[in-house]
């Protein structure tokens, strides 16, 4: 094995390789560069939700994306992504959900946060959920899958439970499992059986397991000698993780599927060394229409006795009625050059899609200001305090939202069982209401309020 | 009929400018450019309709670049939310949505009767039971207007006593246009600003020729910057459909735009042209956007359909939109294996889908408004009914012959 796929992370000053915060540069030749802190954009079925393509390109600045297999593969064999037509450079990934080549694509098997599947992984394969059901991804499949689809990173699969803290067996064969998908995943890409023109060009990050470190202690010794010259990097699965990386593997780049509630959070696991960090919160908020405001560093707090800073606003709120201000002071993202809170307050109220959309570029324009000012911090060697100002100027919590988010689709929630809750209610004996709820527009005021609003009188 | 024209009318300023440049010498297609106070609009055109001032998704620069100049919002919906104190506070609904181009209001007369249960309209206005407490509402001319007014739309429309063009009752049909005529005379007194919105009048009669000019006739007197045409594309027949837009027309001033309500699918579009209407507007490409259909030269393809799942050809080849030209042309190069994927799955799929649609109407318009300035707007029909037949002329529906 001579040649290595052409990902390199490069780490910038000389910080401890474990367990502080740190500054690198992941690049892929053709690419976009990535520069570490940084954040990982979720997709869904290809695309970053409510973000359009041409949206993505003019208003955004999303440096990379995260695509889960199991959104292209409902039907086992014959799934299109694999039909697609493709130059040689190209990734056909990319060229079926029409991205630009240039900009660097990890795949893993499943989406993230994934759905719990009933039926559980097997020693070959790992349960998915297609937006047509539940099906089985044959390890030896998703590497295929890798090679024809040439992501620039994948992913390798890991045998995960979700949902429920696995049991001691259930831990053992977590490790088992795992280990042995890296190791043919491995082979199956780059291995000497394979030809040297048909080995993967493909960046591998290999799974470390949610477990404590004596459990999965073989495994890790693996990664770093006989798996070592193979690996790219490292994906994680909780912050935890972070700790006992052993020093071997230190410049490998670390890709954390976090699920922080809060920014102190993604703070937290980048005083602890990740590198790249999925946030569904980001998402979330946008969904929930609300608006990120949040700085790093900090402001300089003007007044000690000042009440913590909102980390966001809910823009379900009727306070912004009226308000023709920017979604945060100063922004200049293309939601608040174009538009004021009063607009945004609307467009949910009368439930138009262009809310999410323009919340979805707000978001991820804090979260790419949040990470910059990260990686400057770290550089300056004042992170330590940044965060410690960051925590004591803004809210522990994220806003609540006071109204509803767009519709879920049925591979975007958990699946139905004894412990979910209705996905549709129940309206049988009440056909008569639905119809009157149904599409119609109808007036959310009293007979007051509309002689209030100027839309008609009392007769 | 009962109302006599009062001899001495508020003078009727305008807000528009209309300019003519020419005349198809087969049919009654005109071409023209109307000046509003937000920018130059080519006639014929096709309005999209951004009701709760949005256009379904799109940022107000996806809908700029599809080419549109002129787009809806509804006075109805508006009304509601977010309400006139707030469209006043904000400053009208172009700062409330970011718009800098022309829009157009419908008064809420349809919608009234048609979204709400328990409407009647009395000669005072439409009375309505208020959905939540059930206390009996009056929705006035005045009303419409004022609401208008503080919407601040280029264009803004009377509100009419709107019926199903299939309604039986003819002695409704005669009361409904005879009071449209009543209420225009007082949108036009409560209008606060005609110097610069302009105020279209709707001719209402039904299917009923007659009715039609005789309203055209006391309408056309009033003197309105421009005139629509409205209560068709309600279901009736398409034959009735063109002998009302065609007689209408034929009574119509030649230097006034003309707008036909609620015209939207490109068979009626481009025979209404060739009856001499200038504008129109639909739902319909927006909304069946967001089911999967794609407007495309031949007809509709509804995206969601299997075989498209591995068709890896633009939506529609020879496109320029942003979603079908190729990446090395600026554009997205979307393919049709791709939409179906995210089509009724992904909010961002229709968002697609509508730049599509609307370009797609946008660029029929274009194509329409060239051919009648060559003179070959007959050519252009029967092209045009050629790619939707695949040339087979039996299949030509009987009325689009004319």
């Amino acid at each position: 094995m001579d040649e290595k796929p052409p990902m390199t992370f490069n780490l910038l000053g000389s910080a401890a390789p474990v367990l502080a915060p740190r500054v690198g540069q992941l690049s892929i030749p053709g690419r976009k560069v990535i520069t570490t802190p940084h954040h990982v954009p979720l997709t869904s079925r290809g695309t970053v939700p409510h973000i359009a393509h041409d949206v993505m390109r003019d208003h955004t600045a999303i440096s990379n994306l995260y695509i889960g297999l199991e959104d292209f593969i409902e039907r086992s064999d014959s799934a299109p992504v694999y039909k697609t037509p493709a130059a040689a450079h190209e990734s056909p990934l990319k060229k079926f959900t029409c991205l630009p080549n240039d900009m660097p694509v990890i795949l893993g098997p499943r989406r993230f946060p994934a759905i719990v599947c009933p039926p559980p992984n097997t020693s070959t394969s790992i349960a998915l959920s297609t937006s047509i059901g539940f099906r089985q991804l044959p390890a030896k499949q998703y590497v295929e899958a890798v090679k024809k689809l040439r992501p620039d990173i994948t992913i390798g699969m890991a045998d995960l439970v979700l949902g429920k803290p696995p049991g001691n067996k259930r831990r053992e064969k977590m490790v088992d499992r795992t280990h042995a998908f890296t190791r043919d995943g491995l082979e199956q890409l780059y291995g000497n059986t394979v030809a040297e023109n048909g080995k993967s060009k493909t960046a591998f990050f290999a799974p470390v397991l949610p477990l404590d470190n004596a459990q999965q202690s073989l495994y890790l010794e693996d990664l770093e000698s006989e798996f070592r010259w193979d690996i790219s990097g490292l994906a994680l699965y909780e912050a935890a993780s972070l700790e006992f990386i052993p020093a071997s593997l230190g410049d490998l780049p670390r890709l954390l599927f976090s699920d922080p509630a809060t920014p102190h959070d993604i703070l937290r696991e980048i005083s602890l060394g990740a590198d790249l960090l999925t946030t569904p919160v980001l998402g979330a908020s946008s969904d929930a229409g609300i608006a990120l405001d949040f700085k790093f560093p900090a402001p300089v707090a003007q007044d000690c006795d000042k009440q913590p800073m909102p980390l966001g606003a809910d823009m379900w709120s009727a306070e912004h009625a009226t308000d023709v201000s920017p979604l945060a002071e100063g922004c200049v993202c293309y939601a608040c050059q174009k538009h004021h809170r009063a607009y945004f307050h609307h467009l949910l109220a009368a439930k138009e899609m262009s809310a999410w959309a323009l919340l979805q570029i707000h978001n991820y324009h804090v979260l790419d200001l949040f990470f910059a000012g990260v990686r400057e911090s770290i550089q300056h060697g004042t992170f330590e305090q940044n965060v410690e100002a960051f925590a004591r100027f803004y809210a522990s919590e994220m806003p609540e939202s006071s109204g509803q988010g767009p519709r879920l689709r049925g591979y975007q929630l958990p699946a139905p069982g004894a412990h979910q809750p209705r996905r549709i209610p129940k309206v049988y004996g009440r056909l008569e209401e639905v119809i009157d709820s149904s599409s119609v527009v109808t007036p959310d005021t009293d007979a007051s309020g509309l002689e209030e609003h100027g839309f008609a009188q009392k007769a | 009929m009962s109302t006599t024209a009062e001899p001495a009318r508020k003078a009727m300023p305008s807000a528009l400018t209309f300019d003519r440049h020419a005349k198809c010498s087969t049919t009654k297609a005109r071409a023209s450019t109307l000046h509003l106070p937000h920018g130059s609009v080519p006639l014929p055109i096709f309005m999209p309709v951004a009701t709760q001032a949005s256009l379904k998704g799109l940022t107000y620069d996806q809908l700029r670049d599809t080419g549109c100049m002129l787009c809806l919002n509804n006075t109805y919906h508006l009304g509601l939310k977010p309400g006139q104190a707030v469209l006043d506070s904000v400053g009208g609904a172009h700062k409330l949505q970011g718009w800098d181009r022309n829009l157009l209001t419908d008064s809420g007369g349809f919608q009234m009767v048609s979204l709400l249960k328990l409407a009647t309209v009395t000669e005072e206005g439409v009375r309505f039971l208020s959905p939540h407490d059930g206390s009996p509402m009056l929705l006035t001319p005045e009303h419409s207007i004022s609401l208008q007014n503080s919407i601040g739309s280029d264009i803004i429309m009377q509100l009419d006593d709107v019926i199903a063009t299939t309604s039986p009752d003819h002695a409704r049909i005669k009361e409904a246009m005879e009071r449209s005529v009543r209420w225009l005379d007082r949108c036009i007194e409560e209008h606060k600003y005609p110097e610069k919105q302009n105020l279209f009048c709707i001719i209402q009669g039904g299917l009923d020729l007659e009715l039609r000019k005789q309203c055209c006739e006391e309408m056309v007197a009033r003197d309105t910057p421009g005139i629509a045409i409205g209560g068709l594309s309600g279901g009736e027949a398409k034959e009735e459909f063109c002998k009302v837009v065609d007689t209408c027309t034929g009574l119509l001033p030649e230097n006034k735009p003309r707008y036909v309500m609620g015209v939207g699918y490109p068979e009626d579009i481009v025979v209404a042209v060739a009856l001499g209407a200038d504008m129109f507007d639909c739902v319909w490409p927006t909304r069946t956007a967001r089911f999967g259909d794609a407007i495309v030269s031949s007809g509709t393809i509804n995206l969601r359909r299997k075989h498209f799942a591995q068709d890896f050809r633009p939506v529609e080849e020879g496109c320029t939109c942003t979603c079908c030209r190729p990446v090395d042309q600026g554009g997205l190069g979307l393919t049709r294996a791709y939409m179906h994927h995210i089509t009724a799955k992904e909010t961002v799929g229709a968002h697609l889908l509508t730049i599509h649609n609307v370009h797609f109407m946008l660029t029929m318009m274009g194509n329409i408004r060239q051919a009648i300035i060559e003179d070959k707007y007959p050519e252009y029909l029967r092209k045009f009914f050629s790619n939707i037949y695949q040339g087979d002329k039996s299949k030509y529906p009987d009325w689009a012959i004319v």
